[in-house]
């Protein structure tokens, strides 16, 4: 169970243009995770999400604040789904799978194979990126994100770059190994539908990186997208975004 | 109502075919086409030689006999001497070739300052550097070997920078996020990621700077193949100097078919999908 602690996080980046204003992708953010949840970010594009999954991880660095994420007093290990699939290119699946494992005992090899299995790519071990379609090739990050068993598990828009079937087969099979693993998970997307559907929880933010809401949500695993229940949460929550005043960015 | 499409295997080609346009089947027949142009060409242009009559000189300079000066085993020896000299200038242009590609690849400021310069050297011929080398150290190893380092480096250097570039910091950011340890990065992401760059690189440097040792040679050597070519050469003997010509021409196709394509497609494999696959089975023209 890992817990995740952010306290007065902002994040300044320098002036796109000579002379331009810096950019405020995030200003002053609180909140704690804790516990084996999923939990949404959404908010609309430039508001700062990825650059929070990039603090998170340890990719960036912050301006000013602190993030914290533990698994039991010691720093928790974490597994990550980008936007695109980021896999090695010259390295085959199953490569790329060993790429981020400590070991690469048999043991080691059995378990990726499984999580590989999970996303439904048994036959895709020997074969590179470059020869799977996009879909296939996320379906990788994902089983690859797995993998590693991590105790928080950040995904930033996994699906955004796919058609809508693809993604809605890949919600499902992303519901089902989360269902079976509980892990930690941080879900950035710009879906509202998605998040309802997914999550326990939804922290909205607003452009200059302020967190506008957030919101529980109260209903048994997996969830179905033809659900009425699920459904009708959708409309409700979505309803709530249109009566939102999100503020412009200046 | 549902039409049932009878499901049609693309029908093979016929065997011929596949033969005629396969790798060794493409060599042979170009290979026999060339050989019955000559002989035709000769009853036009009396000054040509036959090709029988450069058969016969070169089998005398391979197994040694009666030919002017011709001593035992003169072919081995040229060769020898001009694939050392060859191999010592592909080591010291690949070595400096991959360092500073890796710079330029790495630095905005290396790229800033140095890749114009690798670009002026890529498009200097091979025999501005024979005859540089040759002013500058006389006659000797030295020129050879350099002109063929200098004709190399820019392929690699050039070759290696789009390599480094082609780690992108996606990547690299990957590894950092799933905590990936140096060792690890620098031989899946480092190494492995520029080995097909490495090798399309050499491939070029060791074609163009074939030619570079063979001209270094022709002004300066006192053995080696150029230097071979041009003592039939001025020795007014066409079917000698025709088959040297022939023998360094087969031996640079020869290491391009069988080894150097070969070697480049095996570490750019991850770049094809499997229609591309298809595609070069057919086509390895270099
Ligand atoms: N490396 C960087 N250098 C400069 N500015 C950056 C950098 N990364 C992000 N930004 C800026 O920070 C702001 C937030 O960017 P971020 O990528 O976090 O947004 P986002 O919420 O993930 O958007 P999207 O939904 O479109 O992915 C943007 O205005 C962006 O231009
Ligand atoms: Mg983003």
């Amino acid at each position: 169970m890992a817990k995740v602690t952010v306290s007065k996080l902002a994040k300044l980046f320098p002036p796109p243009i000579k002379g331009g204003d810096v950019v405020r992708a995030i200003t002053n953010i609180d909140f704690e995770v804790d516990g084996n949840v999923f939990v949404s970010i959404v908010g609309p594009s430039g508001c700062g999400k990825s650059t929070l999954l990039n603090i998170l991880s340890g990719v960036d660095t912050p301006t000013s604040g602190s993030v914290t994420v533990t698994e039991a007093g010691k720093p928790a290990k974490l597994g990550y789904v980008f936007q695109d699939a980021r896999l090695l290119p010259w390295r085959s699946v199953m490569d790329n799978m060993m790429y981020v494992r400590d070991d690469a005992s048999d043991e080691s090899v059995a378990n990726a194979a499984k999580y590989l299995s999970m996303v439904g790519l048994d036959h895709t071990h020997e074969m590179f990126p470059g020869q799977l379609s996009g879909g296939m090739q996320q379906r990788v990050g994902i089983a690859r994100a797995f993998s590693v068993e991590p105790d928080l598990l950040l995904m930033d828009e996994p699906f955004s770059h796919l058609d809508a079937m693809t993604a809605r087969s890949l919600r499902d099979h992303l519901q089902e190994l989360w269902s079976r693993t509980r892990k930690t998970v941080l879900f950035v997307t710009h879906d509202v539908m998605e998040a309802v559907q997914l999550s326990d929880r939804i922290i909205v933010l607003a452009p200059g990186g302020v967190i506008y809401d957030d919101i529980s949500i109260d209903l048994p695993h997996p969830r179905k997208a033809s659900d009425p229940k699920v459904a009708t949460l959708q409309a409700e929550i979505l309803g709530q975004f249109e009566n939102m005043q999100i503020p412009a960015v200046e | 109502m549902t039409t049932l499409i009878q499901e049609v295997e693309p029908e093979p080609d016929s065997a011929i075919k596949r033969w005629l346009v396969s790798d060794r089947g493409a060599t042979l027949s170009a290979a026999v086409l060339f050989l019955v142009m000559w002989q035709l060409l000769t009853l036009f242009a009396p000054r040509v030689p036959t090709p029988w009559a450069v058969v016969k000189i070169m089998w005398i300079e391979v197994t040694g006999g009666d030919y002017g000066s011709v001593r035992k085993g003169e072919f081995w020896n040229h060769y020898a001497a001009t694939l050392q000299r060859y191999a010592y200038g592909l080591a010291i242009g690949f070595t400096a070739g991959v360092l500073v590609g890796a710079l330029i690849g790495a630095s905005n400021i290396a790229r800033a300052l140095i890749s114009d310069t690798v670009l002026v050297l890529l498009a200097l011929p091979a025999f501005v550097w024979a005859f540089l080398t040759t002013m500058w150290f006389g006659i000797g190893w030295q020129a050879p070997v350099l002109t063929v380092a200098f004709t190399a480096f820019p392929f690699v250097a050039v070759n290696v920078a789009q390599g480094v570039r082609a780690i992108t910091p996606d990547l690299r950011h990957m590894s950092t996020a799933f905590g990936v340890t140096p060792v690890k990065r620098f031989r899946h992401l480092i190494l492995a990621g520029i080995t097909g760059y490495v090798f399309a690189g050499l491939r070029f440097a060791m074609i163009v700077s074939w030619n570079g040792v063979l001209l270094s040679e022709w002004f300066n050597g006192q053995v080696g193949v150029g230097f071979r070519t041009r003592y039939w050469f001025d020795a007014n003997r066409y079917p000698g100097f025709l088959g040297w010509v022939i023998s360094f021409i087969i031996f640079v196709v020869a290491l391009d078919r069988l080894v150097l394509t070969k070697l480049q497609a095996r570490a750019f494999r991850w770049r094809k999908t499997n229609d591309e696959l298809d595609k070069d089975l057919l086509t390895t023209v270099g």
